[in-house]
């Protein structure tokens, strides 16, 4: 499976997955976007801060995808993730997945997730408000 | 050895890294009577706190070298 991962502080823009997809071998792309919510824990937020051990998540990342794969045969995967302050709205992470069949593809991205989020040394390390932003209030 | 501190972990010590100077190889144990000795703050984060060494979590039984990177990984939430 070909892999590619992405930590990046700016916004995340939905790649064109054209130049990932094996012409012929895919029968299915399946695309994840995780977005932040405006509330955390019951409480209206405008942003998360992320921060990441950022060799070790793309460590980790990858030997998840490979595990996955040895079970899950699909053909590429993509990961990107956002660090740094994330305003509700935007993508977070963004996952692209191509496989044969779309069986596989969409247990793929569920089982990395649910493996993101126990595995991966990555996080929210706070909840932002318009304040914390030096946006004012009408 | 490198001891690298992230998320509620930092905010408890207070900064981002430590270096320990000519430190001899130890057990997980012993690194952590060391740590918390250091940052009596972290005492209570202990018990969830995984620790990572040169990039992978260890082993109960592993022994940390004075070279190595170590990471205090409190629980993720990436996503």
């Amino acid at each position: 499976m070909r892999i590619t991962l992405e930590l990046t502080a700016h916004a995340i823009a939905r790649p064109d997955p054209a130049g990932s997809l094996a012409k012929g071998q895919i029968g299915a792309w399946v695309e994840f976007a995780g977005v932040v919510r405006g509330l955390e824990n019951g409480t209206p937020i405008a942003a998360l801060e992320y921060e990441a051990y950022d060799t070790m998540a793309l460590r980790v990342m990858r030997e998840i995808l490979e595990g996955l794969a040895t079970r899950l045969a699909c053909e590429s995967a993509w990961v990107i993730h956002r660090i740094g302050v994330v305003p509700v709205g935007e993508t977070a992470i963004w996952i692209g997945v191509g496989a044969a069949h779309r069986e596989t593809a969409l247990a793929l991205v569920a089982e990395f997730m649910n493996r993101l989020k126990q595995d991966v040394p990555i996080w929210k390390h706070r909840a932002l408000t318009d304040a914390d932003l030096g946006v004012s209030s009408p | 050895m490198r001891i690298l501190f992230f998320s509620q972990v930092r905010d408890a010590v207070g900064c981002a890294e430590v270096e320990w100077a000519g430190c001899e190889p130890m057990t997980i144990e012993t690194f952590w009577e060391r740590l918390l000795q250091q940052f009596p703050t972290l005492t209570p984060q202990r018990s969830a706190v995984r620790i990572a060494r040169n990039g992978a979590f260890t082993q109960n039984n592993e022994i940390l070298e004075p070279g190595d990177e170590i990471a205090l990984i409190p629980p993720v939430s990436g996503g």
